[in-house]
């Protein structure tokens, strides 16, 4: 009687031993995209690239690799040029598929796994990072209305897992409507984000004609909406409802109709009333701004949004909730997986 | 013997590694995210779902809206100006304006009195990417464009020269400036696409059957050769979206058709029957960026009735999608079992 109850329990904790060490490596690969510039500094140096995720002490990639353990790429495009051009949606597709491939980017830094080998990808990308994103995630079949443009949009759909969207500008910026609409002196931004109506803020305004849906449909592979609402003094005056200093929760959770209507953490738009109709699922939100944000300096509160993932003693939290206190979001994007 | 051993085994393999989340999920406590690997897992469900159509076709579900009219509806936008009263809306007319069209261009100021928003004089400026300034816009109460006098709702107009017709479309944003009876000013910001569309519909559609699917075909002009996208909204007789398609096709001058196929396992999913009509038809030229948009097309065409059994029942079964899906999975069980060490 016993030896039916000892060896399969010998055999099970045997199998487990050799299960369990998988573990650490069957982690997704994190790609990150970043943010619009000013300049064409993270396009010709990686190493701006990879400081935009940077902050003194503080680490995005660092806190949501869980220091290193999963493995990492960062992708450097022209973040001056319209989302849609070579050196940006072109480049970053290009990237991705050298990361999935094994390639090493600028700092020599390579996924675990390659595609072949079975490895996941998961995208982070900031800000306008996003609408590029978007951009080559609906434009990935030969049926759509941009295929593969000027990059292997198909590749990376097929390839990757899944996006997470920190501040994404998936429907324009009221920041960029500002600038270039000559708003005034308090809506002007952090000039790290938004100095003028340059090519790149003109492709990021909110109206109808610039956005990358007029331009694109569902993106291949889910897109997970995160961001911020700790407001800039001044700028924030001039965004509709909840937002981050520079994008407007209609943009930042990617709503579908006007993409200046007012929402906050209570009302932001559920999973049923996206830019698209299908693609786009909701996540938190945390109380950053646009530039903290994307470099782990700010460990604040986070809140339920509607069709949020927090649960509130088994049940999903009411929105607008405090879900956390003291942690950010690369933080929250460390316990995703 | 063997055979005695090998479900005790099973079973105290799974709960050697599932208890932890087990116990997880019975303590229910008081904040907490959904389990580790939810967002893998859910996303592998999404795509397996996702998978049962073709990237170029998908059924609509009840109540969801036409995706080709909802992207063409211009929404307002409204901006503040730091400590001047008042809101200042704008908005194009369209989304996109085809080359020789009149822009009409509308503006709306609220929270101030009447009297005040009737003498805010508001003008406007259309801007190029380069930032040349095109021309300005005076914007009335009243006049043909605009749909009534006093109801706070200013409309402009702007024709474009002729020489500035663009190759194939070109994004504008427009300027608007509104200076109140006391001197201060509200500013705001819209835009508009303006396309030189280089083929269009003739109006002619036909339908036939294959390999189960419904493909209604419509008829373009092409008058340069370039890359032309369709899309089509198909409606049932009670007025409601059932499906949606797509097509594109690089295409020489010259008469062409252009297939939409409608999955017919959207048909069985809806119990539709037909007739169909074929409620919102979206050509453009997308030979370069940004795309050239041909006007909405509104119910051209209507189709016979159909069995359900004339359409394809299977799911397409996307391989890319579902390989996407197993892998998440895998990834989900992992990311859980880490959780439990």
């Amino acid at each position: 009687m016993k030896l039916r109850l000892i060896i399969p329990l010998a055999l099970a904790l045997l199998l487990a031993a050799l299960v369990l060490p998988q573990a650490a490596s069957a982690q997704p690969c994190f790609i990150f995209v970043h943010g619009k510039q000013t300049d064409t500094g993270t396009f010709t140096n990686w190493n701006n690239a990879r400081n935009y995720w940077i902050d003194g002490s503080r680490d995005f990639i660092r806190t949501a690799t869980k220091s290193f353990s999963a493995s990492f790429y960062v992708v450097g495009y022209n973040g001056t040029r319209p989302y849609w051009e070579s050196q940006a949606a072109g480049e970053v597709s290009n990237e991705i598929l050298n990361a999935t491939n094994g390639g090493a980017d600028g700092g020599g830094n390579r996924c675990a796994r390659t595609w072949s080998q079975g490895g996941t990808f998961w995208v982070v990308a900031h800000s306008m990072g996003n609408t590029v994103m978007d951009f080559i995630l609906g434009n990935n079949d030969s049926s759509d209305p941009n295929f593969n443009f000027n990059g292997p949009y198909s590749d990376v759909a097929n390839r990757i897992s899944l996006v997470i969207s920190v501040s994404g500008a998936h429907r324009g910026s009221e920041g960029a409507d500002a600038v270039c609409g000559n708003s005034g002196a308090l809506c002007n931004f952090l000039a790290f984000f938004i100095q003028d109506c340059d090519d790149a803020t003109f492709w990021l305004r909110s109206d109808d004609g610039v956005q990358v849906r007029s331009f694109s449909n569902s993106p291949a592979r889910n897109v997970w909406l995160t961001g911020g609402y700790e407001a800039i003094f001044g700028a924030s005056a001039c965004l509709s409802g909840e937002d981050d200093g520079v994008v407007q929760y209609a943009s930042i959770y990617a709503c579908g109709g006007s993409a200046t209507a007012s929402y906050d953490n209570s009302n932001a738009c559920n999973n049923s009333f996206k830019q698209e109709a299908s693609g786009f699922r909701n996540l938190d939100a945390g109380h950053e701004n646009h530039d903290d944000i994307r470099d782990d300096t700010d460990r604040d509160t986070r809140r339920q949004i509607p069709d949020g993932i927090w649960n509130c003693s088994g049940v999903p939290c009411a929105p607008n909730t405090v879900v956390q206190s003291n942690t950010s979001t690369a933080q929250f994007v460390a316990l995703l997986y | 013997m063997s055979r005695l051993f090998v479900k005790p085994l099973v079973g105290l393999f799974l709960l050697a590694l599932l208890a932890p989340a087990l116990v997880h999920a019975q303590v229910a406590q008081p904040v907490s995210l959904e389990l580790p690997g939810y967002v893998a897992l859910e996303s592998a469900r999404d795509y397996e779902a996702r998978a049962r159509y073709p990237e170029s076709s998908r059924a609509l579900a009840l109540g969801e809206v036409d995706p080709i009219r909802a992207k063409r509806i211009p929404a307002p936008h409204s901006l503040a100006t730091p400590d001047v009263d008042g809101l200042l809306t704008v908005w194009s007319s369209k989304v996109s304006f085809e080359a020789g069209e009149p822009v009409v261009l509308h503006v709306a100021v609220t929270d101030l009195p009447a009297d005040v928003v009737a003498g805010t004089r508001i003008t406007g400026e259309v801007v190029d990417s380069d930032g040349h300034v095109l021309g300005k816009v005076t914007y009335r109460d009243g006049g043909w464009f605009d749909e009534a006098t006093g109801d706070g709702v200013f409309s402009g107009l702007f024709r474009f020269p002729v020489a500035r017709v663009p190759e194939l479309a070109e994004s504008f944003l427009v300027k608007v400036r509104a200076e109140k009876p006391d001197g201060e000013v509200l500013k705001a910001a819209s835009g508009f696409l303006l396309s030189n569309p280089h083929g269009r519909l003739t109006g002619q559609y036909r339908e036939e059957l294959v390999d189960g699917n419904l493909v209604i075909s419509a008829e373009v002009e092409v008058d340069r050769s370039g890359r032309f996208h369709l899309a089509g909204t198909l409606y049932d007789v009670t007025g409601q979206p059932v499906g949606w398609a797509q097509a594109a096709e690089t295409l020489e001058p010259g008469t062409h058709w252009i297939p939409l196929s409608y999955y017919g396992l959207m048909f069985h999913e809806r119990g539709a029957r037909g007739p169909f009509v074929l409620g919102s038809v979206a050509l453009s030229t997308t030979s370069g960026m940004p795309n050239a948009l041909n006007d909405v097309v509104e119910s051209p065409y209507r189709t016979r009735v159909y069995g359900l059994e004339s359409f394809r029942a299977q799911p397409h079964g996307d391989p890319a999608l579902l390989e996407s899906a197993q892998r998440l999975r895998t990834e989900a069980f992992f990311s859980r079992l880490r959780a439990t060490q």
